[in-house]
């Protein structure tokens, strides 16, 4: 088994690196570097290490005034004149010294007139909510200051995604506050043609006699995505009943593919529950599902469990054709081309059971793939080894080809077989209400064609964005006589829209959810509406009341909560309340966010009759185009929340944009380079796209993400990257994404691509530790290369409190849930896209991905860095104003009114966490974005230096806390923002003077646990645990030990 | 800011002027700092401040005559890093039935039955770059007084100390009050 994938030590030599500018790589002029650590990269510039790589590292600032990008700045033309600005600033200081003397402006307090209960002053509220992303629930708690909603975080009683939620659900916090969000309802003059003329205003009144005149008329359409929650759901029924009107559920991200194959498998369309932590082998065919597939934040919660203890960790085969974040975690790679999907999935059963019939005709597969043959076997006997203990998983936009059904049936008959299913893959335990499917939205468009339908309500989907052309929506549309929009963007279906009935946003409306058969939980709202907003069960109902259709409940109830609460004391306290009577029933609920017990599952028989429709349809190309959703964006239902287009992308790192990924080779094949504008042609659609070049990917593949390319987003939204759903096509009333043979042509422009790093060095020092676990087995801190230290200081006493931090770099994956909380958490701003180009990016905590190993097929490795807090602090020594000190608790503390800008710091900071104001990006805060702002962190102003400060309101919270309540800190009182929202539990936070705390004890005695650039002695407070990789390789010669 | 600009550039010919001001100023405020931060005034601290408040709330009478503790009204101040202003509500508790033939009554209890507010005039005021914790100094003991001053002798409210930095931390460094002098205690 030596050969698995590829052999980590050697593979980097630099015969396997195709770019021809290799030629050129001058090392004459690198420093010579001790101990260089080979095979870890993380940008080809860093591995070709060219003259121009070189030149970069010198200027190490991206930020020079003297680079070519910052040539305009300070002149009129970049918007902010440097010599208004010296004026302006003399005259503030001349003014602010007056008003010292004549007394300050005189600011007012006004007290509530009557107090509310709940409310105390200065002192946050939480309260659980909950947030359906269209395909996973969360149970959150939200912090409320004032009666303003100011951060997400998990419910840490939620049995499903505890204290973390997903990007996406703590950046729709900002879309509350989002100033273009609709203030009330509206009317689009549409001309003949059906394109918006004019959008006027409307009042309740006039909209609701408009419409429901248009509803009396009949034939009536609703068109909603996944609803979660039981009670909207019986609303809409209701509402349907009433108006006899047809209920259509679609959503660009449906999981329709999984349930399909469940229904011709065993009977059943349901979208099982996974258990990634049963499971000890784990093989994805295209599934993304640490990533942007099915609930990603359950699953990788799960996958985390699993592989907690490298000792018996679960193994993770990937085989990708999108680079995707499961790929970048898995154990063991292939890279394939979507149309081999089929064939690798009937090739694993043709391996393991070389008898079976259904199978036959897919023997030896790997080598017709061309993947490794040896490594495949491999990967079917580990399958067989563990029978009832493995999972197979496939889905998502990747895999929806011509092959997708077939490949379903492939996979679910290939977990029958190996005996997972009740074991692994729970069919009656996943979330019961993803029933949107495409088969749904072609008949409603046929409908529309053929006239059936007169008045459509579309509620917060965006099919005019989301559908091809080719899927005839926009046509459809222009056949309905009244069209309905319910949502709050005024986005390019809204605009098409006859009405828009202005919906509330999510956290100013009750709802319910059910997040996994059997666990329900109720969504309050956190804050009144803000504007005169209605939400859209409150729409429907007041419809009905109107109409006077539709069940006594509908019409009888003022408000969606009276409804919401009937129908929890008339149908589900009788389930699940246990005897308890309703009232407490109720409150229970709202305290704990959910109630209930998850369904559980039993082992199905597979049909065999199904086997049937596993028939290979299609066709191999050289080049085949790959759709799939990123983890940040999404569908791009979001992409008007700054602070999702500004995350980098988890792997590629790349900000504000989508790209055409393609292979090294193919980028040699073409001659592109990285940001060459190409034109990629597929299925008869044209986009151009800058290039990205991806290295393990394979070379017959284009792979594009969905979600960009929004023309009718808002100001941050709109034209971000390119529309990738254009591509879809509908073949045999088959919605396919991917498969399709695809041309590219390069352009002969450039393009900035801007990512967040890959333009720094890491002069071969030990940074990332990645070890085995056959080195695992032999020496449990493998790979981790300890360094004699010695210092001239005297060391700081820590008598008290001693905080530290401990990340396990084998269970992180990269998901980026802690940069989103920290930027929610220490109100960090938001650039765009033009300073990250100059390295101006304000992030407190990165997450550096690092390529390992061969470059064609290269694995990866995340590392999350935030300020490493050192005892020997770099930084401190050189401020010439004292505004980064010690402090007694061990925290390298930043006073920012201190601070006056001479960058010394992050000049001398060897982890580069170090971020500068280079304008006051404060005033720059639209209102009433303002209210997102954490008011326990100050908002920083230009010319001044920030950083990740530990969350130190926290751990002033937490102390006070205890205090207070006069017992001594317990470890965990206080977690961390980025702690806390961290799926996989990677992040702990705690005081190193507690000899019980988790972070002691992985300081004293966990095995791979190692300090950043431990050889320079700035003794940092933050230990990495060195990834392990669960692929029986053994690293060629561990460099385990230390200088003795 | 670019109007603002403009502005500026029209008097530019008082740019000499302005400096001038700006130097007096500068040197002035420091003839007028002591080092104690003692009892005279310094620029920029308000020590002294008593502005003219929309109703004559008099804590002398409330407090002073009346011997109603502080925390009746400023209810919050153990639970919270801010002490807060009674809500019109906790007034009306009294004056549902006390002194309602007052003139500055009349309009409180308007205000409350309009639910409406009554927006007092701020007199303690620390700069946004300072965060104190109420709550933490009355749990450690420390009285109103000591901060406010004798506010059951204040007919008309004034600011007492100078609530500037070196006034914290004079009293942060005696070590009989073993307080934190970490510059995060106030500062993030």
């Amino acid at each position: 088994m030596s050969e698995l994938n590829h052999n980590i030590e050697s593979s980097q030599s630099k015969e396997t690196i195709a770019l021809d500018q290799n030629e050129s790589s001058n090392q004459a002029n690198r420093p010579s570097v001790i101990e260089r650590q080979t095979g870890i990269w993380r940008s080809f510039e860093e591995l070709d290490n060219t003259d121009e790589f070189q030149k970069s590292l010198a200027t190490e600032f991206m930020s020079s005034p003297l680079r070519l990008e910052s040539a305009t700045e300070g002149t009129e033309s970049d918007g902010f004149a440097r010599r208004d600005f010296i004026k302006l600033m003399g005259a503030s200081v001349a003014l602010t010294t007056a008003a010292g003397c004549i007394r300050r402006p005189v600011q007012k307090m006004v007290p509530y007139a009557k107090q509310p209960e709940e409310v105390t002053l200065g002192v946050s509220n939480y309260y659980t909510s909950t947030y359906f992303d269209g395909q996973e629930g969360f149970g959150l708690l939200v912090k409320s200051r004032e009666g303003r909603p100011v951060h997400i975080e998990g419910n840490p009683l939620n049995p499903l995604n505890g204290s973390s939620v997903s990007v996406r659900a703590q950046a729709s916090l900002l879309s509350l506050y989002d100033p273009e969000r609709l203030q009330k309802p509206f009317r689009n003059l549409l001309n003949e043609k059906k394109t918006n003329k004019e959008t006027v205003g409307i009042s309740w009144e006039d909209l609701d006699k408009k419409v429901v005149a248009e509803l009396s008329k009949g034939s009536v359409a609703i068109l909603t995505g996944n609803l979660s929650g039981p009670a909207t759901q019986a609303v809409v029924s209701d509402f349907c009943s009433g108006f006899k009107a047809e209920h259509y559920s679609w959503e660009p991200l449906s999981q329709d593919d999984v349930a399909q194959g469940q229904k011709s498998s065993y009977g059943e369309a349901v979208v099982p529950m996974y258990r990634y932590d049963r499971a000890a082998v784990i093989v994805s065919i295209d599934a993304d599902f640490l990533g942007a597939w099915g609930p990603a934040i359950q699953s990788t919660r799960m996958f985390a469990e699993g592989r907690r203890d490298p000792s018996k960790m679960s193994r993770l085969v990937s085989f990708d054709s999108t680079y995707s974040l499961t790929a970048a975690n898995a154990d063991v790679r292939f890279r394939i081309k979507p149309s081999q999907q089929l064939d690798i999935v009937m090739g694993l059963i043709a391996e393991i059971f070389p008898e079976n019939k259904a199978a036959a005709n897919f023997k030896g597969v790997a080598e017709k793939l061309g993947l490794n043959s040896e490594n495949f076997k491999k990967v079917a006997f580990d399958l067989k080894k563990n029978t009832g203990a493995s999972l197979v998983v496939s889905g998502g936009l990747q895999t929806r080809t011509l092959d997708s059904d077939a490949v379903q049936i492939a996979v679910n008959y290939l977990n029958s077989l190996l005996g997972n299913d009740g074991r692994t893959v729970l069919s009656r335990s996943g979330n019961p209400h993803l029933s949107a499917n495409y088969d749904s939205i072609n008949m409603l468009i046929s409908k529309m064609k053929s006239g059936a339908v007169k008045t459509l309500i579309i509620y917060r989907q965006n099919p005019i964005y989301t559908l091809s052309k080719k899927m005839g929506f926009h046509e459809a549309l222009s056949k309905v006589e009244t069209v309905v929009f319910i949502g709050d963007q005024m986005d390019e279906t809204a605009s098409l829209s006859n009405f828009v009935a202005t919906d509330n946003h999510a956290l100013e409306s009750w709802n319910d959810s059910e997040f996994a058969n059997g666990i329900i939980g109720i969504h309050q709202p956190l804050i009144r509406s803000m504007y005169d907003t209605r939400s859209f069960q409150l729409s429907l109902m007041t419809w009905g009341f109107m109409a006077k259709v539709g069940p006594a409940r509908l019409q009888n109830y003022e408000t969606f909560l009276e409804y919401l609460r009937a129908y929890y004391k008339n149908e589900m306290a009788p389930k699940l309340a246990q005897g308890q009577d309703f009232e407490s029933f109720w409150n229970q609920i709202l305290q704990n966010g959910s109630v209930g017990q998850i369904a559980s599952s039993v082992e199905r028989n597979f049909k065999t009759e199904a086997l049937s429709l596993i028939k290979k349809n299609q066709k191999s190309s050289d080049l085949e185009l790959v759709l799939y959703p990123t983890s940040h964006i999404g569908d791009g239902t979001l992409a008007n929340v700054a602070w999702l287009q500004e995350l980098p992308n988890p792997v590629s790192k790349i900000v504000w944009d989508n790209y055409a990924s393609i292979s090294m080779k193919t980028a040699d094949t073409f001659k592109l380079k990285q940001g060459d504008l190409i034109e990629v042609t597929a299925n008869g659609v044209i986009v151009k796209l800058p290039t990205h070049i991806q290295p393990g990917l394979h070379d017959g593949v284009v792979a594009i993400a969905v979600g960009y390319g929004r023309t009718k987003a808002g100001k941050v939204g709109n034209d971000i990257g390119q529309n990738g759903y254009v591509f879809a096509t509908l073949e045999n009333k088959t919605v396919l994404f991917s498969g399709a043979s695809v041309a590219i042509r390069k352009l002969g422009q450039k393009y900035d691509l801007v990512t967040t790093q890959g333009h720094d060095s890491m002069e071969g020092r030990q940074i990332v530790v990645v070890a085995t676990n056959k080195d695992y087995e032999k020496s449990k801190s493998a790979n981790v290369h300890r360094h004699h230290t010695w210092s001239i200081w005297s060391g700081h006493q820590y008598n008290g409190h001693k905080w530290g931090m401990a990340i396990d770099l084998n269970t992180c994956t990269g998901c980026s849930a802690c940069m989103t909380a920290c930027r929610s958490e220490n109100n960090i701003h938001v650039v765009g896209k033009k300073y990250i180009l100059q390295g101006r990016e304000m992030d407190w905590i990165r997450i550096d991905r690092y390529y390992v190993g061969d470059v064609e097929n290269a694995q990866a490795v995340f590392q999350p860095i935030m300020c490493q807090h050192c005892d020997n602090a770099p930084c401190e020594t050189v401020c010439p104003v004292a505004a980064t000190v010690h402090s007694s608790e061990g925290l390298n503390e930043m006073v920012y009114n201190r601070c006056v800008g001479t960058r010394y710091c992050s000049n001398n900071c060897p982890y580069k966490v170090r971020r500068f104001n280079w304008f006051n990006y404060a005033k720059l805060i639209e209102k009433p974005m303002h209210m997102a702002l954490n008011p326990e962190v100050g908002v920083r102003t230009r010319g001044v230096m920030e950083k990740c400060t530990f969350c130190v309101q926290r751990i002033k919270d937490g102390k006070n806390q205890a205090k207070t309540e006069n017992r001594p800190l317990k470890d965990g009182d206080i977690k961390v923002a980025c702690e806390s929202a961290c799926p996989t539990q990677a992040i702990t936070f705690g005081d190193l003077n507690d000899e019980n705390s988790r972070v002691a004890k992985t300081f004293k005695s966990e095995e791979r646990s190692y300090a950043l650039l431990e050889e320079w002695y700035a003794k940092p407070s933050v230990r990495y645990m060195s990834k392990i990789r669960n692929n029986d390789l053994e690293t060629a010669h561990a460099t385990g030990g230390d200088h003795a | 800011m670019f109007e603002l600009s403009s502005v500026f550039s029209k008097i530019k010919s008082a740019l000499p002027l302005i400096l001038c001001v700006f130097f007096t100023f500068t040197l002035s405020a420091c003839f007028f700092q002591e080092a104690d931060g003692g009892k005279r005034v310094g620029i920029g601290y308000n020590k002294g401040y008593s502005p003219e408040q929309p109703l004559p709330f008099s804590h002398e009478l409330h407090v002073g005559t009346h011997k109603i503790q502080c925390q009746y009204c400023h209810n919050q101040v153990e639970r919270s890093k801010s002490s807060n202003i009674p809500a019109l509500s906790t007034c009306m508790n009294c004056h549902q039935q006390v002194a309602t033939d007052k003139e500055p009554i009349k309009k409180l209890r308007e205000a409350y039955a309009d639910g409406k507010s009554i927006e007092w005039v701020k007199v303690h005021m620390l700069p946004d770059h300072v965060q104190f914790n109420h709550q933490a100094h009355v749990q450690r003991g420390v009285s109103c007084q000591t901060c406010h001053g004798e506010v059951e002798k204040m007919a008309k409210v004034y600011q007492y100390s100078d609530l500037s930095m070196g006034w914290c931390v004079n009293c942060h460094r005696l070590p009989e009050n073993k307080a934190p002098l970490n510059c995060t205690t106030c500062h993030h």
